[in-house]
Parts: C-alpha cells; sequence; structure tokens
C-alpha cells in the first residue's frame, strides 16, 4: 500500500482498472484472481523466499520480493517507444522504493492501525530486460524485511 | 494514558552521513553537538554551522587508548586499571570530491586555483591570479552584488572565491574556516583566498552581480572581502599545516533510532590518498570510482561536567516504544 501511495504521486497516470475500480498501478499478485498473463504496464509484485531470524529481541523475517513488469510501448508511437517506456517503469520503481522504509501497518482492522516499527528493504536487484515479440519486461528483486509485534 | 512497546534488535544500517565543523582555531573552540536538543534533526539539513558532506563509507573508528593493569598483592593480580594514554581514529571514504572533502582528505593546506591573470608566468599552485573585484553594498550569502563591468568578468557556472585581502598577518588566515598558518610575512595580496573556504558555484550573472548556486560558508561578504574567479583546487604533500574539524557522523537506523559519533576536534593524519573501486565487479581493470580517503586523529576536549577529558561522544536514540 506504501509504494501505492508513492507511485500514485509519482505518476498519476499510471493506473490499472481492476475489478472495476481505477487504482495506481501497481498490484499483489496473490491478491487478485489469477491471470492468464501479466498486464502490460503495471508493477506487480510477487513474493518468493521467506527468512526467519528468531535470536534476536524481536523476531526478524527477510522476504524476498519480485516486482515484475512488462510493455509494449505507446500505440501513439507504434511501440517504437517501448524502450523508453521501460526505462520510465525502472525510473518509478526506484522513486517508488525510497525511502527505503515505511511505517508497518496492520490491514486485519479498519482503518489500518499503525503498529510500533517500520519495515525495510535494500536497494532492488535489477534483471536482464527479457524481449518477447514487441513486449520488453524486466524483474527486480527486493528484500523486505520487518520484526514480529506483540500479538502477531 | 498507556503505551505499547516493543523489543528492538540491534540498530540495522544502511550507510553512514557525515557532517562537519570548522573549529575555531584561533581561540581552540570546537562545534559541540548536543544529542538531546539536536539528534531529531533533518540529515538533509544540518542545524548550523554543521555541513553535511552526504554519505561517506568504510567509516572505520580505531580506539588507540592504551590501559595497563596495576598489579597487586602476591601473586601479583589486576587490582585495577589505569589509561595510560588517550587516542582514538577514524577512516571513511567521501563520495564526493568537493573543496571540503579535498581539504578534509588532504594533510596540509588545501587551496584555490585563482584564474590567472593573462600572460602570468607558470606556477605549480596557481599563476598570479587576475585582479580581484568589489562586493557592492546589498550583497548577501547567495547574491553577490558587483559593478556591472565586474559582473561581466564572471560567467554562470564559474566558481568564486571571496575573502579579504592578505596584508601581512601572520597566524590562522581565512573566514569563516582558518584555510592556513602563516608562520611570516608572505608577499601574495591574493593568499587567504587561495586557502579560504568561502567559495561558491555562480548560476547566474547578470549587470547587478552574481546569483550563487549555494550560500557562502561565511553568509554575506565581510567589509574589506574581495573575490576571484577560481578554476579548480590544488595541495600538497609535504607542509606544516593540519586541518582541524569538529565532526559529527550518523547511522540511522531502520526503526528511526539513531547512533551519532561526535568528534569535538578531528585532524587529518594522513597525506591525500585516493582509493579507486571499480564500478563493475565483473570487470575490475574497467572504470572506476576514484574516492578520497579521509584518515583522522581524534585530538581531546575537557568536558565540562565532570572535568574528564575525551575524544569522543558516542549517542544513541533508541526508536520510538522501543524497550530501553
Amino acid at each position: 500500500m506504501a509504494l501505492r501511495a508513492r507511485l500514485a504521486a509519482i505518476n498519476p497516470e499510471r493506473t490499472v482498472l481492476l475489478r472495476g475500480a481505477v487504482r495506481p498501478g501497481i498490484l499483489v499478485e496473490e491478491a487478485e484472481a489469477p491471470f492468464s498473463q501479466l498486464p502490460n504496464d503495471v508493477f506487480v509484485l510477487r513474493w518468493l523466499g521467506l527468512g526467519v531470524d528468531t535470536d534476536l529481541g524481536s523476531t526478524m523475517t527477510a522476504e524476498e520480493c519480485e516486482i515484475l513488469y512488462q510493455t509494449c510501448g505507446t500505440q501513439s508511437f507504434g511501440g517504437l517507444d517501448r524502450g523508453r517506456s521501460l526505462s520510465e517503469m525502472d525510473k518509478e520503481l526506484v522513486a517508488m522504493l525510497q525511502p527505503f522504509y515505511t511505517p508497518k501497518l496492520n490491514y486485519t482492522a479498519t482503518p489500518a492501525a499503525a503498529m510500533l516499527t517500520q519495515v525495510f528493504w535494500d536497494e532492488p536487484g535489477f534483471g536482464p530486460i527479457m524481449v518477447q515479440r514487441d513486449q520488453l519486461s524486466r524483474s527486480a528483486k527486493v528484500m523486505v524485511y520487518s520484526y514480529q509485534e506483540q500479538g502477531e | 494514558m498507556a503505551a505499547n512497546w516493543f523489543s528492538a534488535p540491534a540498530p540495522v544500517a544502511r550507510r553512514v552521513r557525515g557532517y562537519f565543523a570548522p573549529v575555531n582555531r584561533t581561540a581552540q573552540t570546537p562545534v559541540l553537538f548536543d544529542p538531546a536538543e539536536q539528534g531529531a534533526f533533518n540529515l538533509d539539513a544540518p542545524p548550523a554551522p554543521w555541513i553535511s558532506l552526504g554519505w561517506i563509507q568504510e567509516f572505520t573508528r580505531k580506539p588507540a587508548s592504551k590501559t595497563s593493569s596495576v598489579l597487586t598483592g602476591v601473586p601479583a593480580a589486576t587490582g585495577s586499571q589505569v589509561r595510560e594514554t588517550l587516542e582514538a581514529q577514524v577512516s571513511l571514504q567521501f563520495l564526493s570530491w568537493t573543496k571540503l572533502t579535498m581539504a578534509l582528505a588532504t594533510g596540509s593546506q588545501h587551496m584555490n586555483l585563482l584564474a590567472p591573470a593573462s600572460g602570468a608566468a607558470l606556477a605549480a599552485d596557481g599563476a598570479q591570479a587576475a585582479t580581484a573585484v568589489i562586493p557592492q553594498t546589498g550583497s548577501t550569502a547567495t547574491f553577490v552584488a558587483l559593478a556591472s563591468a565586474d559582473a561581466a568578468k564572471f560567467a554562470a557556472g564559474s566558481i568564486i572565491a571571496l575573502d579579504v585581502d592578505y596584508t601581512g598577518q601572520t597566524g590562522f588566515v581565512g573566514s569563516p574556516v582558518a584555510g592556513a598558518y602563516v608562520r611570516q610575512a608572505l608577499t601574495n595580496v591574493d593568499y587567504i583566498r587561495r586557502v579560504t573556504f568561502n567559495v561558491a558555484l555562480v548560476s547566474q550573472v547578470n549587470s547587478t552581480g552574481l546569483t550563487l548556486a549555494e550560500p557562502l560558508p561565511g553568509g554575506a561578504p565581510a567589509a574589506g572581502a574581495r573575490l576571484q574567479a577560481v578554476t579548480g583546487f590544488v595541495d600538497r604533500e609535504g607542509g606544516s599545516f593540519y586541518q582541524e574539524w569538529s565532526a559529527l557522523f550518523v547511522m540511522q537506523g531502520s526503526q528511526g533510532e539513531r547512533i551519532f559519533f561526535h568528534y569535538p576536534r578531528l585532524q587529518t593524519m594522513a597525506s591525500a590518498e585516493e582509493t579507486a573501486i571499480p564500478l563493475s565487479s565483473k570487470n575490475p581493470g574497467g572504470q572506476a570510482r576514484v574516492l578520497l580517503k579521509g584518515q583522522f586523529l581524534a585530538l581531546p576536549v575537557t568536558d565540562p561536567l565532570d572535568g574528564e577529558r575525551v575524544v569522543c561522544y558516542r549517542s544513541f536514540l533508541p526508536a520510538a516504544q522501543a524497550l530501553v
């Protein structure tokens, strides 16, 4: 949700129509109905590996997050701007991830309740550009950390 | 009102921020940092007179104080300990080359290469400079008012140095930072502007003067100050002057906690040295980032709280709601 708010500020024009609502163009794959193929011009978050360190004052969890995005460019340029479009998404992702922390919120409550700690992460590791016909795609991986609080 | 809490593990920090402030060399007065009053400062806008030098890397603290045991009894056993010497060293790498980082990372005077006069004879630390111009009234820290003929001598993008003429004085010279110690009178009228830290980049020029991209460290030009263009910087291996600065290093933890290392007096202890870090680990012989390496010796101050002599203060501001 933090990245979603940041993206809306960075590029309000990057949106996606999902379940009848126009939202900032970022979504968590597991929280939506399964896709036959990933949507273009949208950031898709996918959670991967998990690590836990229980030998601390508060248990720390580390979870790898993969952020996938792809584009065919724009119709007005006949897709010839797909390289620039992907670079724009690279730039937006770097901007979205800064600062490298956000307050931890409890979304089981409505409205979401602020917790005591912060979620934080490393710099992204970008993968190479993948080319599939006229589509360019890339993924970036970020290790996300958080502390377990009382009652969790 | 009740508060929740959590047990905070050891801080997790990405990098270290460095801030320096000039020691008043004449009065031998360092700049103090009060973590109780100033600890929550915006890391991008430190309280005056601290100057942010941005991120630094390879920050290493090396305590070098020697402690020895006082042995008593038969057989002898340590009854107590005494501190024989008080010493600490700090080393780091600056991630930028600026007037200040270069000066901090050199063992001696750091000089401005003043724009030369036409036809001046060559000199290793800059030829005789073009004549200085006089700021007019109405100048501020970010705008230097000039006569239109003088303003025409400068271009946007140029660097300027602004300080008083050298008139034969000895001792520490340069304002607001002592840039050198003059042991015997010199003859170069531009000497103080050669060593001054009062430099800035010109962002705009018009017929009324120069607009600066950053404020002059010394604020509005002082009476008697003059202005010259700077083409670059130079320092030397050798010399007898030691830079001395107050330093503050900050580690910001992932939960908002902060660790401060405050050295009231740091003197450069090594000559200028660079280290090259390849941009790509896959191509160690390729493009490399050249970093300035700083090595400092911490000098003592007497803490007025209890009269103890110390070289460093380490402070910790815990995360909100963290158990202590």
